[in-house]
């Protein structure tokens, strides 16, 4: 293992952590480990979860990633929630583990300490049936409303093509909405959002008081097929489609948590090639979105221009992959393809003219009045409540949050070629729109130094013998949009026995409803867009893939409560 | 009088060009707005073609209020009432004393009946388009209103074709420059052209007053959409920049129809490299033009 | 904001006309793209590597009486990953660089392709092999088991036949006409 990896391991809080727990939880915790080369895994019996969660959030600086609801019953465990932190200044991972017996109720709720955890909890409670108690907001989040009660998709004993009835005459109450207030409601088919998502906002004039949200329409039953039908090596293959835009990240991101659990490390060409596609997805995912946000405020010119520039970046990873956008260049333990020497002048070259033409596209707008007037103090996110959210990725760097994947748990080769850490601090659309740009140029600086740096030598570790069974590896990867987290856990029948993945809109969706509250109705599509909102990574979890327009229930005491939660 | 065959040839010339030769414009507009994206851009006859299939589709109505059911026909049948009372080479053919009043009326009538069509529809996002409209309507009004204020004060005569005689034979003037430039921004809304095309926004209301028109009501709204630009820049053209004329209604057209396009393309420029304003700050902007256009009105009252 | 616009559109107008002529005149990809997978019959010999290693289950393996094994292939599963023609061992399965792939006809989207395979030199049969993986690649692929148990209510989303059983290896004429439905 090189040194960068194992910073996590030497850091003061892997051998700290499970003492301080121990002291503040007043009890020896259940299990502790340390799993190379980078997680500090900790078993609480579940009165304690809460406490455990609020020493690790409060003292040791964790932040919040994902919770990971496994059925381990065939294991003789129970259900295991694991919620998963980021010790970010120390490289290290937390996963704070709760066994749940069978028929023994749920677990307690943390998202009163964590509010970003709202969504994965509720999460959990769809597809593996743990209650949290105390949950603020208990209710349904992705599975469809006509979906049965009781009937749990993530369990190992529900097949992943069953298809339970549907509940007949289930349609959730259309929620109120506020006295003196219309309903706008903005989808799921909406001409300025890619995918289907439903807004419900609502109005007095053109001034946004609330929004409701249902999602999920996007299920495709991905982690399902991950542990049941797919093996190890195509799982790749699946991950790079859970978007149409993050293919490369999430193809790394499992590979990466893959080849943790398996104790197994690619050649350093391998994570060098890693790098320069993933950067080359990052130029062209930042131009893209440019030209979304450009048409959704009603500038196609940008969105032309912007797709006009990007469009050499396709080609090449055309030539060099072998598709423009999937490109099926990762397989556990490396890459697929080598980067011959006749392609590396064409990328410097298509990088710099890129590069020349960004600027000349950041130089034009910067004085933009029109631009800015549309853009400036819209959808401003606050440095706290993206905190407390736990949002990643441009929009918490545009509100100050100091966060990057890159930096933090340096993966692949970026420890060799580290980036520039993009912040900016107003936190609104028009932090966000700068925060990408210069994130694009910072890409192409990074493409050229990982060109000079590449070293020869193979581009696969190949496995020889099975994957050991009781291990895990997370895995994180800065996507465009922000961190990506995949989470592996080691013993199926040649494929992994959970496999959870997060995207990064999925925390960042959360921060919607105060990012529109007292906003201009004209500005919630552009303020939605500068989330850059990538609502197939969001949703990975069911296999029925239901088209509904249905309202869930949504109170209105909860829904003052959600978009009053914020006040900045 | 043997002047009133002549009436009804001209009235039906400004028909026909306010009606034909529209989408052709629209077509040049569209084909200009692509080269500056980059792209190739739909042909030129791009606009015919869609109207013509738009026509021949079945149509779908939200209400049966017969008015409601009447009115893309009326909004189409306003503005070329409209072009018959707008100069275009020759003087109004439909002019008559006081005009200038019932032009300013005529001209926002089919802006009033998309709002009505928007409010008849039903949807929540016609809803917001119709009070955008308003809004945007109620912008724009008093600068259109003080510019052609202006050039009766200076022609000391409210109809039209004397308004334009008055200036053809006096060259520039200072209120009337100022007057001129106000209208031609005031034509940047009026022709629902970004940054001020604000009630059709595609993007934010799905269409607006339009989301719920289909088939045959949409080709006619759109019809009123392309012909109220072009018989706006032949109003702003003729009145405010008369010269040269030759007295042959031919080549006067011709003339007016090469000023037209050229301020059009002006539009369609400003279009192209500009988002989409909030409707408040629409509001905001003509608010400022119409008092900018007071002093148009100020210079015309010490006659200049 | 006047400057600001001037080079916006000088940045439009530098760039001219980009839209390429395609598909009036005819687009090459370029070399390395993935295309559609050809299939040449006679390399084949049916070890079933191409169907263990697809992602997206195009391949699907069965056997017909003692000697003859089918493969199917479901063109529309493709997602034009490669890793058949990676695996193969005969170089059966090439990428070409066909992207023109759009049909309306049904039968483009099935290959049938039989293989005459050996049988077992003393007992002329196919033999059972020992192990599960070993099974998988002569009973089939992708029989819809959980921990290696067969199951009855195997069908995928195509609802197609899967696997021969273990108890009769040789399921002489379960076939239907026109191969797996």
């Amino acid at each position: 293992m090189t040194p960068t990896s194992t910073k996590g391991m030497q850091s003061p809080w892997a051998s700290r952590g499970p003492r301080l727990l121990e002291k503040r939880l007043g009890v020896g915790l259940a299990e502790s480990r340390l799993i190379e080369p980078d997680t500090l895994w900790v078993r609480v019996p579940r009165a304690l979860l809460r406490g455990a969660v609020e020493t690790a959030v409060r003292e040791m600086g964790a932040r919040f990633l994902i919770s990971v609801g496994t059925d381990q019953r065939s294991l003789g465990d129970g259900y295991g929630i694991v919620h998963l932190f980021s010790l970010d200044r120390d490289a290290l991972f937390l996963a704070v583990e709760c066994l749940v017996p069978e028929h023994q109720g749920g677990v307690d709720s943390i998202t009163p300490i964590v509010p970003g955890a709202d969504w994965s909890e509720r999460e959990c409670r769809d597809v593996i049936g743990v209650e949290p108690q105390g949950h603020p907001d208990p209710r349904r989040l992705l599975l469809p409303d006509d979906w049965p009660d009781g009937v749990y998709p993530l369990r190992r004993d529900f097949d992943y093509n069953e298809r339970p009835a549907a509940v007949e005459g289930s349609r959730p109450p259309l929620k109120d909405h506020p006295r003196g207030s219309t309903v706008i409601p903005m989808g799921p088919f909406f001409p300025s959002l890619e995918e289907p998502s439903y807004w419900r906002i609502f109005v007095e004039g053109e001034t946004v008081v609330g929004c409701d949200y249902r999602g999920f329409y996007n299920h495709r039953g991905i982690e399902k097929l991950g542990d049941s039908v797919l093996t190890w090596d195509r799982i790749p293959h699946l991950a790079e489609r859970i978007c149409g835009i993050c293919g490369m990240i999430h193809s790394t991101c499992y590979c990466q948590a893959a080849e943790k659990a398996a104790g197994i490390r690619p050649p350093r060409r391998a994570e060098f090639i890693r790098t320069l596609i993933l950067e080359l997805e990052r130029v062209h995912s930042h131009l893209l979105w440019l030209g979304i946000a450009g048409h959704i405020i009603g500038f196609d010119t940008l969105l032309m221009q912007s797709w006009r520039i990007r469009e050499p970046v396709m080609w090449l990873t055309e030539e060099i992959c072998g598709n423009r956008k999937t490109y099926g260049m990762n397989a556990v333990g490396g890459v697929r393809r080598d980067i011959t020497p006749g392609q590396v002048p064409k990328i410097r070259d298509v990088v710099t003219g890129v590069e020349r033409e960004i600027l000349a596209v950041k130089r034009a707008v910067v004085g933009d009045a029109t631009l800015l007037a549309r853009t400036q103090d819209v959808g401003i996110l606050s440095r706290k409540w993206a905190q407390e959210v736990c949002v990643v990725g441009p929009p918490a760097r545009a509100s100050g949050v100091p966060i990057d994947a890159r930096l933090d748990h340096p993966y692949a080769a970026y420890d060799e070629v580290p980036p520039t850490l993009c912040t900016q601090g107003a936190g609104d659309t028009w932090a966000r729109v700068l925060v990408r740009v210069d994130e694009a140029l910072d890409s192409v600086r990074i493409i050229r130094e990982c060109l000079d740096r590449m070293p020869e030598g193979p581009i696969l570790t190949e496995m020889t013998g099975d994957f050991p069974d009781g291990r895990v590896g997370i895995s994180v990867v800065e996507a465009p949009r922000g961190e990506a987290v995949h989470f592996v856990m080691t013993g199926g029948v040649n494929r992994p026995y959970r496999w959870r993945v997060r995207a990064p809109t999925f925390p960042n969706l959360q921060a919607m409803p105060a990012m529109i509250q007292g906003q201009n109705l004209a500005d919630v599509p552009i303020t939605l867009g500068s989330l850059d909102p990538c609502f197939s990574c969001t949703e990975r979890m069911e296999t029925v893939d239901v088209r509904s327009g249905q309202v869930t229930v949504h109170r209105r005491a909860e829904l003052e409560a959600i978009v009053r939660r914020h006040r900045p | 009088m043997s002047a009133l065959p002549g009436i009804l040839g001209l009235t039906l010339l400004n028909v026909a060009v306010a009606l034909l030769l529209s989408p052709l414009v629209e077509g040049v507009l569209r084909k200009l707005k692509a080269f500056i994206h980059s792209r190739q851009g739909p042909p030129l006859t791009q606009p015919y073609l869609d109207l013509l299939k738009l026509l021949g589709k079945e149509d779908l109505r939200t209400s049966s209020d017969p008015f409601y059911r009447a009115a893309p026909a009326l909004s189409l049948a306003s503005v070329l009432l409209l072009a018959a009372m707008v100069p275009m080479g020759a003087s109004p053919p439909m002019g008559f004393a006081g005009d200038i009043v019932v032009l300013i009326y005529v001209a926002a009538m089919s802006a009033v009946i998309l709002i009505l069509v928007a409010y008849g529809s039903g949807s929540p996002y016609a809803f917001v388009g119709g009070s955008r409209e308003m809004m945007v309507l109620l912008a724009v009004e008093p600068v259109v209103a003080v510019t052609l204020v202006v050039g009766a004060m200076k022609s000391g005569s409210l109809a039209t074709g004397e308004i334009l005689a008055w200036n053809h034979a006096n060259g520039p003037s200072m209120s009337m420059v100022l007057a001129g430039i106000a209208l031609l921004l005031a034509l940047q809304a009026q022709a629902g052209k970004l940054p001020f095309d604000i009630p059709e926004a595609d993007q934010e209301i799905m269409g607006g007053p339009l989301v719920e028109q289909s088939g045959p009501r949409l080709a006619l709204l759109r019809w009123t959409l392309w012909a109220k630009q072009l018989v706006f820049a032949f109003l702003l053209v003729e009145l405010f920049v008369p010269w040269p004329r030759t007295g042959w209604l031919g080549v006067d057209l011709l003339l007016a129809l090469v000023k037209v396009m050229v301020v059009l393309v002006l539009v369609a420029l400003v279009d192209v490299v500009n988002p989409r304003l909030r409707v408040e700050q629409a509001m905001g902007y003509y608010l400022r033009v119409a008092f900018a256009s007071l002093a148009a009105l100020a210079f015309a009252v010490i006659g200049m | 904001m006047l400057l600001s616009k001037l080079r916006e559109a000088w940045i439009c107008l530098k760039a001219g006309r980009v839209t390429l002529p395609y598909p009036f005149e005819p687009h090459d990809p370029l070399p390395g793209f993935r295309g559609k997978i050809e299939v040449a019959p006679d390399l084949c010999f049916g070890c079933g590597g191409c169907a263990n290693v697809c992602p997206a289950g195009v391949i699907e393996i069965q056997d017909r009486d003692q000697l003859t094994r089918v493969l199917t292939f479901h063109w529309s599963r493709c997602t034009y990953c490669g890793r058949c023609a990676e695996v193969c061992p005969e170089g059966a399965i090439t990428m070409s660089q066909r992207f023109e792939t759009a049909t309306d006809r049904g039968e483009d989207m099935i290959l049938r392709l039989e293989v005459f395979m050996g049988p077992c030199g003393r007992c002329g049969r196919c033999f059972p092999p020992p192990g599960p993986m070993d099974r998988m690649m002569v009973t089939g692929f992708r029989d819809d088991t959980r921990g290696g148990r067969p199951d009855a209510r195997s069908a995928g989303p195509l609802g197609s036949v899967r696997g021969v059983r273990r108890d009769s290896p040789t399921d002489g004429g379960h076939l239907p006409p026109g191969g797996p439905s």
